[in-house]
């Protein structure tokens, strides 16, 4: 099955500071699988919105549309997509959504990065940050099987293993990495609202793009290149066991050694 | 004449019982090796090392100083030690996962319990627990005001400390900061709370009258990762652990500017400041040491070798 997240933020303009402040819903459509480690992802993601959203005055709810449906919709506050690269493509170039974060989940295509298109955010590692991963850890490891993955069950390190523990104890499976991204998608999209205090999607496309500092517990605040791509570490995968992190050790450039690293 | 030295010197120790003279004893939690290290602080020797239980983190004393209280995340509870005699009292049912805590005046722990998005407060002389109070995910630092007032608790993944009345034991504020917040300290007179954010390495006060933030600033230090702060006596200076950056930042804390920073051990984590503001005590969770800081020289005077993966300190005197 597809499936097309749309982010509804039905109430616009500013939420109060106040500790019980007037409860503001957040309604996210969602089309697509409601089955799955992305699906559970997002159910992952709603649920700490929500908690947050209780301190803060949120409400988030999940609604399922069809793509159909969502293009018939003019006001739009973010979109998130976990469907085929050529559907998000069509998609995030609409003009009515030319302004808004169109946030591809899963899809590891690079052309998703290559387009430069400004108002499309990728959570996936695109196919080239894997390989460019899996090429530095050849470099000393020749004739390892290992596969780059962006999220394991084991992965301990930056409170990884609580987010492991919390979501395993919530849905009885493992975390994987489409639960990570479908988690990290409502999660970026609730910490936006929470610290820019609106759901103008103009602004949370602004904030995403240029200020936000995720923190996606996988190591530093998490930021997006120009190419629309989440910034991350990756992990190098063998017999189920993580053997390293990239970008490995003395490699130049950071983060920015795995994947496009700008449209420029 | 005999007789009356004896009485006197009873006399002087019932009081000095009473009073709890100082052991100078500095206790630090070995989160990997399930034991505590019992420094002399005097000599900068480990006098002897007790085992407490799985998982030690959080490590604190009685507002008398004679009791000791060891947060044992992985039996869920809190094991209670004699200061003087170093004998295990007992263990206190703390809840789930209990990461790290704070003495109230009255005697009362306030501590996070991390898996369970959760305050809980414990009377540690009936071990009742008081109250659970929902905060958000992964709650962390916890510190009571001095007055006893209210009590801030980090929580890392909803990125917020929240503000709980100590008499309702409600939560009347929560205050966005920046991501994954981990380490409180209130100023003397408690006007000011500060706050440290591990991935957004940012360390900000908060004005305890309007529960604002007033300052911010980012750590300009290489690879850090803030998490323990200590105030100098006088509220001038701050200290901050730096994690893997395997420092201790000295900070203006008024202005927040950086003045210095001090080599310590690797991942350093908790931090324990002397009563007189002379020495400070840091956990390098991965040097498994624990680095004396002479605060007049900014500089770590002795690395003394402890259990495996240091987390936290507490200092009888």
């Amino acid at each position: 099955m597809r499936a097309i997240i749309l982010l509804s933020m039905l109430f616009a303009g500013l939420l109060s500071h106040a500790v019980r402040a007037e409860t503001v819903e957040v309604r996210l459509h969602y089309v697509g699988p409601t089955e799955g480690t992305v699906w559970l992802g997002l159910q992952q993601g709603l649920n700490e919105a929500n908690l947050q959203g209780e301190f803060l005055g949120q409400k988030y709810t999940l609604e399922p549309i069809s793509l159909a449906d969502l293009e018939s919709l003019q006001s739009v506050t973010a979109v998130l997509m976990a469907t085929n690269a050529a559907q998000i493509m069509e998609l995030a170039q609409l003009p009515q959504f030319a302004h808004v974060p169109v946030i591809n989940i899963v899809a590891d295509d690079d052309n998703l990065r290559a387009a430069c298109l400004p108002n499309l955010l990728s959570i996936a590692a695109s196919n080239k940050m894997k390989q460019d991963a899996l090429a530095q850890w050849h470099v000393k490891h020749a004739n390892s099987k290992a596969v780059a993955q962006g999220w394991h069950k084991s992965f301990e390190k930056f409170a990884a293993s609580q987010l492991n523990i919390r979501f395993t104890k919530a849905h009885g499976v493992a975390m994987d990495d489409n639960a990570w991204a479908g988690w990290v998608a409502v999660k970026l999209l609730s910490d936006t609202v929470a610290r820019i205090q609106t759901t103008d999607a103009a602004a949370m496309l602004s904030y995403l793009r240029n200020d936000i500092a995720f923190d996606g517990q996988k190591g530093d605040g998490a930021t997006f290149r120009d190419t629309g791509q989440l910034r991350q570490l990756l992990l190098l995968v063998e017999n189920d066991e993580i053997v390293a992190e990239a970008p490995l050790r003395g490699v130049k450039g950071g983060l920015d050694s795995l994947g496009l690293q700008s449209c420029k | 004449m005999k007789l009356k030295q004896l009485l006197l010197s009873t006399l002087l120790l019932a009081s000095a019982s009473a009073w709890a003279e100082p052991t100078y004893r500095l206790f630090v939690s070995n989160e990997k090796s399930n034991s505590v290290s019992v420094i002399d602080s005097r000599t900068g020797e480990v006098e002897t090392t007790l085992e407490i239980g799985d998982r030690p983190r959080g490590i604190g004393l009685s507002p008398d100083q004679k009791t000791l209280y060891v947060a044992i995340s992985a039996e869920n509870a809190i094991a209670v030690v004699d200061v003087a005699s170093l004998k295990l009292l007992g263990k206190l049912n703390a809840g789930d996962d209990p990461e790290t805590f704070d003495v109230h005046p009255n005697g009362n722990l306030y501590l996070s319990n991390e898996d369970d998005a959760k305050a809980t407060v414990i009377n540690p002389e009936t071990g009742e627990i008081i109250e659970e109070i929902k905060v958000g995910l992964e709650p962390e630092g916890v510190a009571v005001s001095p007055d006893g007032s209210m009590v801030l608790v980090t929580s890392e993944s909803t990125n917020m400390v929240h503000v709980i009345d100590t008499n309702a034991h409600k939560v009347v504020a929560n205050i966005l900061v920046a991501a994954r917040p981990r380490g409180l300290a209130f100023n003397t007179d408690g006007s000011r709370a500060y706050v440290s954010s591990e991935v957004g390495n940012e360390i900000a006060i908060i004005d305890m009258k309007t529960l604002k933030i007033t300052k911010k600033s980012v750590i300009d230090i290489d690879k850090s990762k803030p998490m323990a702060i200590r105030l100098s006596p006088d509220n001038k200076t701050l200290y901050l652990t730096t994690g893997r950056a395997a420092k201790v930042a000295i900070m203006d804390a008024d202005t927040l500017e950086l003045k210095a920073t001090v080599d310590v051990g690797k991942r350093v984590w908790g931090a324990e400041l002397s009563r007189d503001g002379s020495t400070l005590y840091t956990a390098n969770g991965v040097s498994n040491t624990v680095s004396v800081v002479d605060t007049a020289l900014q500089k770590s005077v002795k690395e003394i070798e402890v259990g495996n993966a240091p987390w936290g300190l507490a200092l009888d005197d």
